[in-house]
């Protein structure tokens, strides 16, 4: 055990800010607003209200994963096929570097009754639009952050594809739809999953987005974990939905994170 | 006890888990000064062996000596034993000479003093002017010989090489066995090989242990092994042979192909069941009136300084001839040969 | 290839469009992020003259620096840990290493405020720094562990061989090798602890803010453009790490990849 001493503190951090929380987050799930031990939460949560607000928020991650993905695997694609791959690459990746919150503010702007993009639609004829405070401006402020992080592992599973496969698949009479469909997707299959994972999970969590830019139009799980222990001080209901959140976060990892996946390709 | 045995492996046994040892009730010396080769195929314990010498794994049963010191939990960093690994393990981040130099600045010797050793080992494997280079920048050759030079300046007793030149061409491999060799002479000290490669083991030994499934098929020299296998897989290991089934009618009268022949082997109970090798190289092409054995040519290869003929009797056994002389497909033959080039064996395996 | 070229150049355009917005309004002297009247550094002057923003940037700065740190550190022994356990606890070690890498940051933020309020932690300076070190770690675990595997098993062993204890083994040829690794590492961590906010919104108080904070509040309170001009401030600076990054990057590979 002496070779083990050196890693002492990541003993203490794993027991104290991985295993305790999750305990605690249980645990106060089944008290009530006055402290004392009870389902009512639980009840709660099963009410219309929160199972509405439960599908609305996996609706709305579905919406954002789903539109990434179609923008992404393009462009990570293409990307593998430009000069200076890794400078572009690169490009790509330092926005994520920018904060989320000053990208959220700039589309205050962008997106605001005089903005930039209702003067193009005013110049194009369409007319002024209301854009902020709608469930649109929420879902593309939301694929605009996380459309890195989809591009990011598409285009390493595409880099790490070995291109004689691409030829062989050629070479065997397949045309490039059928190569891009039959060789190219499967193999890189594991980049788009853990692209999804790396969009859909926080996704969920977005109450800064939906506070500042649906004007909390859109209400979603993380908006009610966040409403109920810094505004309402209802602990026990937001750990309730916290448990929620995190059964639904281990579903997607148990169903997207599958190595066997691997092997059967 | 004789002062010559430098490592005694008194019925070692290694084994993991609930699996088959990988090393069975193994017992053996090894003197100083002599360049011995651990001969087998893939999982037979060879490598094993040479870990339990170095230290990077302990004995399951049994008892390892050095210098008649027991050294069973003694750690590898603390044994008068070096190793030149497979993949040559060479640190990435130091250049040829932090690399030669890594053992000797553990020691905390002197700068001087390292400095010197150091340029003297690269010498000896002939990378004088090699010092800056990086590890990448060095071709897979010059890389073995910067693994030999790690090795060799910390002056140890035994040397272990763990099939270094597994990674090298053909050609470039022929040319690192006359310099290993060569390099073992000089140095006077003692060379344990490791590998698969029975022409390499003949080649370079002063004695060769067969392994085979965790146990030591034989030891001797590579003329005796050569000539006389103990049994069906040492023989089939060592060269390409002729093995069939045959019975011992007496001394020096052995049956096979269902005739009797001469040869110089005896002691065997009367009618035993034996092993008969006799090896490609000394079946001579000759008319059908001639030869002991009479076959038909399956096929040819062209092998160069030979002609590689597979031929079958008329019992369906295939035998392998070696030959000078040419012969065409489905053409019947004799087969000629000494009574010395026929070698019994034992069935069970023992000498 | 036409078509693909306007295609990138369109995600781009969009990719970076919001980034200049706000930096071209921060130099707008009317004070909207739509009319642009004329030219004025006035905001970038009010930035300067914030004292209560520049306390905040201090603090962030301190907290990324300190937290990264420690996290590397920290992190650097657990990835270790982790490559020398036994074959079966690998996986549970891994699993719980990564769980607070997948979970969404408002279970992050939440559990840790109840986990502070119950140790007795103020929130505050402390509380965050803690939060911050807490979701580095795995980060940086998962950055030097790739590094620690391709690293082959017989390196460990030529360094025993040649004599080296396990401290030397773990000082010579371990810690060397995975440098890279522990950089990579430093920099995530420092990165994704600039960049939080959702976890910090949840553990701060007391007065005690980070830049994410500050913005999201005064975001709130509407349009103001020294915000913009401390966002041009923040990428100006964000381009500057880049650059230190690739060039040490760059030169890392130029060393490693002579022949």
């Amino acid at each position: 055990m002496r070779r083990y001493a050196y890693a002492i503190p990541y003993w203490l951090w794993i027991g104290l800010f991985v295993i305790a929380p999750i305990i605690l987050i249980v645990y106060y799930s089944f008290f009530d607003i006055e402290g004392h031990f009870s389902l009512v939460n639980y009840e709660t949560f099963f009410t219309p209200v929160y199972l509405r607000m439960t599908f609305n928020s996996f609706w709305y991650a579905f919406l954002i994963t789903a539109i990434s993905l179609l923008i992404a695997y393009p462009t990570a694609y293409l990307l593998t096929k430009t000069k200076h791959k890794q400078l572009w690459l690169l490009l790509i990746i330092l926005p994520t570097w920018v904060n989320l919150l000053l990208k959220a503010y700039a589309f205050l702007g962008l997106f605001g009754t005089y903005g930039a993009v209702n003067a193009l639609f005013e110049a194009l004829g369409i007319g002024t639009k209301q854009l902020l405070f709608t469930d649109f401006s929420f879902v593309f402020v939301s694929v605009y952050i996380f459309i890195p992080f989809m591009i990011l592992p598409i285009f390493n599973a595409l880099e790490k594809l070995n291109p004689s496969l691409i030829d062989a698949a050629r070479d065997l009479g397949a045309n490039e739809w059928t190569t891009f469909r039959r060789v190219i997707f499967p193999l890189t299959l594991d980049g788009v999953k853990a692209g999804c994972q790396a969009v859909f999970i926080p996704s969920l969590s977005l109450f800064m987005l939906t506070r500042l830019i649906a004007g909390n139009r859109v209400i979603t799980l993380g908006t009610a974990v966040e409403q109920h222990f810094l505004v309402t001080q209802n602990w026990g209901m937001g750990a309730t939905i916290a448990v929620f959140l995190m059964i639904a976060m281990a579903s997607i990892m148990a169903l997207t994170g599958n190595k066997k996946w691997g092997v059967r390709q | 006890m004789d002062d010559r045995v430098i490592i005694r492996f008194d019925h070692v046994t290694k084994q993991y888990d609930d699996d088959l040892p990988v090393l069975d009730d193994v017992s053996f010396e090894i003197e100083r000064g002599k360049f011995y080769t651990l001969l087998g195929p893939s999982g037979c314990g060879k490598t094993t062996i040479l870990r339990l010498v170095a230290g990077f794994i302990e004995p399951t049963k049994g008892d390892i000596y050095f210098h008649g010191k027991r050294i069973n939990n003694v750690p590898a960093n603390k044994r008068q034993v070096n190793t030149v690994f497979q993949d040559y393990a060479l640190f990435p981040h130091l250049n040829v000479f932090e690399n030669v130099a890594f053992g000797l600045r553990i020691k905390k010797m002197p700068k001087a003093d390292i400095e010197r050793k150091v340029k003297e080992a690269l010498r000896f494997v002939n990378l004088e002017g090699y010092e800056q280079r990086a590890i990448h920048e060095m071709s897979g050759g010059q890389r073995q010989r910067v693994a030999i030079a790690r090795a060799i300046v910390n002056e140890p007793d035994v040397l272990l090489l763990d099939e270094p030149l597994s990674a090298l061409d053909l050609k470039l491999r022929t040319e690192m066995q006359y310099e290993l060799r060569e390099l073992q002479r000089r140095l006077g000290i003692t060379f344990i090989f490791v590998t698969h490669d029975q022409e390499e083991a003949l080649a370079m030994s002063d004695e060769i242990f067969v392994l085979n499934k965790g146990k030591i098929q034989q030891r001797g020299t590579p003329k005796d092994i050569y000539d006389e296998p103990v049994n069906r897989f040492v023989a089939d290991f060592i060269g390409e042979s002729n093995i069939i089934t045959g019975t011992m009618i007496d001394d020096f009268v052995v049956e096979f192909a269902n005739q009797q022949f001469t040869c110089v082997d005896h002691g065997f109970a009367k009618n035993e069941q034996v092993d008969i090798v006799i090896r490609p190289e000394d079946l001579e092409l000759t008319t059908v009136e001639r030869g002991k054995l009479r076959v038909r040519v399956d096929s040819v290869l062209f092998r160069g300084v030979h002609y590689e003929l597979c031929c079958y009797d008329t019992h369906g056994n295939e035998w392998l001839v070696h030959s000078t002389k040419k012969a065409d497909i489905g053409e019947e033959i004799g087969l000629h040969f000494e009574p010395e080039a026929i070698h019994v064996m034992k069935q069970s395996g023992g000498e | 290839m036409k078509v693909s070229r306007l295609y990138l150049a369109f995600v781009f355009f969009v990719l970076y469009m919001p980034i200049f917005y706000l930096i071209y309004y921060s130099f707008n002297s009317g004070g909207t992020m739509h009319h642009f009247e004329s030219f004025t550094l006035d905001w970038y002057k009010e930035v300067f003259a914030d004292t209560r923003l520049l306390v905040i940037v201090l603090h962030t700065m301190i907290i990324a620096l300190l937290s990264s740190s420690l996290a590397t550190i920290i992190g650097v022994f657990g990835a270790i840990a982790i490559y020398y356990a036994k074959h079966r606890w690998k996986q549970t070690l891994l699993t719980l290493n990564n769980i607070l890498i997948v979970s969404p940051d408002v279970i992050i933020g939440a559990s840790f405020l109840i986990l502070f309020t119950i140790a007795g932690i103020q929130l505050g300076f402390t509380s965050v720094l803690l939060s911050h070190i807490a979701f580095s770690i795995p980060i940086v675990v998962l950055m030097v562990l790739p590094k620690l595997q391709e690293m082959s098993p017989t390196l460990i062993d030529a360094a025993r061989d040649l004599g080296a204890n396990e401290w030397n083994v773990l000082t010579k040829v371990v810690l060397p090798y995975i440098t890279p690794g522990i950089f990579a590492g430093f920099f995530m961590a420092l990165t994704y602890s600039l960049d939080d906010f959702a976890v910090t919104f949840f553990v701060t108080g007391n007065g005690f803010s980070t830049l994410s904070v500050e913005i999201y509040s005064r975001a709130r309170q509407g349009i103001s453009l020294s915000v913009n001009a401390l966002s041009t401030l923040l990428f100006l600076f964000t381009l500057f790490l880049v650059v230190v990054y690739y060039v040490m990057t760059q030169r890392t590979s130029v060393k490693g990849g002579q022949k």
